[in-house]
């Protein structure tokens, strides 16, 4: 059972009880994503994620920080695409009060000048610890090179970008961009929707900017890059173009995915890992945004074996509407079913769910519904649809001591 | 919730939480084997021999293994750690049945030469990742540095030499001993019919032959050392604590994982203030492992290379200041919500009760239900906690650090 309601702001708020818990998961999507701030401000959303913290309203950052604490929330927020993302995980008893805070964080931050020199320094930490974890850079760099700019834009940010931002420029930008008719808040859990509606009508009644999010795309990044690195591993990035979520054979891509890559059985690890021992970590899955989609793939392997990896990868890519099996489709179904049903008694991993459900197709799908749009999907509707959309298109990043020929 | 337990005649544990109001079931084999269990030889073995597990039986493939679990639709995956290889899966209640028929059928495995050889790449090559990951590496060193000869100091992944001279031979005597059934629990939380599967793992398991089985359990002073690590593809200082804390069969646990969350929450801690907060640090965190007989505290501080000297002295000054003033309660009370808030998250899912259900069997023969814990958590004052400052001196540590390479 879905619960919804509008705010008289235009914030939409959406809801899901779940029975036999006594913990409440709730989050915000703010519409200040990567990809929404004007060109030169890469980076300045994970400023932002990090200053609202700092004192809020009448708290001082450390009165404030003590006041989430006291309330034992666990808290989590992060930089995507489209939006801000911030949520919390806690005893149901204490929704009521932590809401207030957020309230707070949300529409009063206070932005002091002092607090905006640790926030822009640990932005640039960030990015500096990027080239200790090659794993996650080489993603991020695929994604920004895959989607017609600004969709990639680093969600960790940019230097150069950060280093010329002032106190003043973000606070323009938290002004502009914290829209709250634009804005999604999802609640999963044990809460009592009438009182929580009547709380967020009153702490949320004030005005706000109404900026448009109209997004004009460019063309992608270049289809090979390499970054020199002398670690142990070649790291191998590798992304196609895809249907996006809201696309009639959204489910039949989610399903060849899962054939590609879905389970121990799924064809790349018994390819690359199974009969070849080439990696430990390789496996793609499939990343969408509203605007635009992809299979990304990740492998991680010796020097010697890069290019081996990558060819054997790409042939399962390129073959993968070849003889696909009933058994690999029921085996893709059970895997989908399973993990769509285990998320959902998780309270923060439902609130997640809704809320992207809502941003990508502007409503929130039930578990019937998705369970019953893939036991749909079918050997023929799958291989037709890889038929006609075969896959030629890739974008590769690697990042260690030698290149692979594309 | 119900708990349910029976000892099968061979030794074999087999225990259950029963939740009626679950959507999903988990199980896990919990088998008392890990690099604490090895010698320097064999070093890598218990993990490796996961992997193996994998491989099959006398009766079933690699790829007709990996098929079955995936017919299941089965979260599943396995862990090895200095002293416990958990073999888990968590699916839906239909498929319980034969994801453990699967699960007991591969902890006989037929340990094949082929596959032990193909297998031996895909260890060296995550080896391999942990190199390029020295946010875990730095992990691994330190914990060795701080146990120095004591087991608990073995590698979990052993080392390349190890690992490329160890033979198929030396895996099956080591599984022959460590994976007798009186080494195991299996365990079952969520959703499940209990009688079925107490049947399944006698006609399963019923036949596994026990042994005499042994582990040292030596506490540990823990060393005061420091080294480092100069790579060449690093650019930031990973630096590692650690220090002592209390072992799983310490009843003070529950007051020494407050201690370690005041000293070291990701947000609101002691290390979030000094260190964090003003950018000294880009991330400064503790966690806690209690281990069999013993434990060990570590601190994971992640900077720049000009900042790493006032970081160390930050972190000095903390340990003063503690061991000095002790905490506060204000601080106690933020801990335990925070503990409190964590542990219902966790408790709501299958397989966050599996983890804890099999873990307090293994380690202490003993059922704990879940206000037990909670219990436990709010009834700790905060002269336990200061009284630990004393007796677990955070401030004698072994430091080891990964950095870049000397300019």
């Amino acid at each position: 059972m879905l619960n919804k309601h509008v705010l008289k702001n235009g914030m939409v708020i959406l809801g899901e009880p779940i029975e036999g818990v006594e913990s409440v998961a709730f989050g915000f999507l703010l519409p200040c994503g990567s990809a929404l701030l004007p060109s030169g401000h890469c980076g300045a959303a994970n400023i932002i994620e990090d200053w609202i913290f700092r004192g809020a309203d009448d708290l001082d950052n450390r009165a404030l920080n003590d006041a989430l604490d006291s309330l034992g929330i666990n808290r989590s927020s992060s930089v995507g695409t489209n939006h801000i993302s911030i949520a919390a995980a806690l005893q149901a008893e204490n929704l009521l009060p932590a809401i207030e805070l957020y309230a707070k964080i949300i529409t009063k931050p206070r932005l002091k000048d002092q607090q905006f020199i640790p926030a822009k320094q640990l932005a640039l930490d960030g990015i500096a610890a990027l080239e200790d974890d090659p794993r996650t850079k080489v993603m991020l760099n695929l994604y920004e090179n895959f989607y017609p700019a600004p969709l990639g834009t680093s969600t960790t940010g940019k230097a150069k970008d950060i280093n010329d931002l002032t106190e003043d420029k973000v606070r323009a930008l938290i002004d502009e961009h914290f829209n709250y008719s634009k804005s999604i808040f999802a609640i999963a859990g044990n809460y009592d929707f009438d009182k929580l509606c009547k709380k967020m009508e009153a702490l949320f009644d004030i005005e706000c900017n109404q900026k448009s999010n109209e997004l004009q795309l460019a063309q992608p990044g270049q289809k090979y890059t390499h970054f020199d690195n002398e670690g142990s591993q070649v790291h191998i990035g590798l992304m196609t173009p895809t249907a996006k979520p809201d696309d009639k054979d959204y489910y039949n891509i989610r399903t060849a995915v899962a054939v590609l890559s879905g389970g121990m059985s799924a064809r790349l690890f018994t390819e690359v890992r199974e009969k070849r021992g080439l990696c430990y970590a390789i496996g793609a899955r499939y990343h969408g945004l509203k605007q635009a989609a992809g299979i990304a793939c990740y492998a991680g392997t010796a020097a010697e074996t890069a290019q081996q990896t990558y060819d054997v990868t790409r042939e399962q890519f390129e073959k993968l509407h070849e003889n696909i099996t009933q058994e690999e489709i029921d085996r893709a179904k059970a895997g989908l079913k399973s993990q769509l049903i285990m998320s959902s008694e998780s309270t923060a991993a439902r609130t997640a769910g809704i809320a992207a459900d809502y941003y990508l197709l502007s409503r929130v799908r039930s578990l019937d519904e998705i369970k019953e749009k893939i036991e749909q999907t079918s050997v023929d509707s799958v291989t037709e649809y890889l038929k006609n959309n075969k896959f030629n298109d890739y974008t590769v990043v690697t990042i260690g001591s030698t290149k692979v020929e594309m | 919730m119900e708990f349910k337990k029976e000892i099968l005649d061979n030794g074999l544990a087999v225990i259950g939480e029963f939740n009626p109001a679950a959507k999903s079931a988990a199980v896990g084999f919990f088998v008392r084997a890990g690099s604490r269990d090895e010698t320097p030889q064999i070093s890598g073995t218990s993990h490796f021999l996961e992997h193996m597990i994998f491989k099959g039986t006398e009766t079933l493939s690699p790829l007709e293994v990996n098929q079955a679990f995936d017919d299941t639709g089965a979260l599943f995956n396995a862990f090895t750690s200095e002293e416990t290889t958990v073999y888990y899966a968590a699916v839906l209640p239909e498929y319980l049945e034969d994801i453990t028929k699967l699960w007991s059928q591969l902890l006989r495995p037929s340990l094949r030469d082929e596959d032990f050889d193909l297998e031996k790449n895909v260890i060296l090559e995550e080896m391999a990742m942990y190199e390029d990951m020295p946010h875990w590496d730095v992990l691994d060193k330190a914990r060795t540095l701080y146990f120095q000869s004591h087991p608990c100091g073995n590698s979990v992944i052993g080392t390349r030499k190890s690992i490329t001279e160890l033979t198929s031979k030396q895996m099956r005597d080591y599984f022959s001993n460590r994976y007798a059934p009186n080494n195991i629990t299996l365990c079952f939380a969520g959703n499940f019919d209990w009688d079925k599967m107490m049947q399944l793992a006698k006609d399963n398991c019923g036949y596994w032959q026990s042994q005499t089985v042994e582990r040292h359990l030596l506490d540990y002073e823990g060393a005061v050392n420091t080294d480092k690590l100069e790579k060449q593809s690093v650019t930031r200082q990973h630096i590692c604590l650690v220090s002592r804390f209390v072992s799983m069969q310490d009843k003070k646990r529950y007051a020494a994982s407050l201690l370690g969350k005041i000293l070291g929450d990701s947000v609101g801690s002691r290390y979030f203030w000094a260190l964090v907060d003003n950018a000294l640090a880009e991330t400064a965190s503790v966690s806690c492992d209690s281990m069999d007989g013993t434990g060990a505290m570590f601190s994971y501080i992640r900077c720049s290379n000009e900042n790493e000297p006032k970081v160390i002295d930050t972190l000095r000054n903390i340990f003063k200041e503690i061991e000095s003033n002790g905490m506060t309660q204000v601080e106690l009370t933020a801990a335990k919500n925070k503990t409190l808030s964590a542990l219902a998250l966790k408790n709501e899912v299958p397989m966050g009760r599996l983890i804890t259900v099999g873990f307090n069997w293994l380690y202490l023969n003993e059922y704990r239900d879940i206000e037990a814990d909670i219990e436990a958590i709010k009834t700790v004052t905060l002269d336990e906690v200061n009284s630990l400052i004393n007796q677990l001196k955070p401030g004698n540590f072994s430091r080891f650090t990964i950095c870049g390479t000397a300019q």
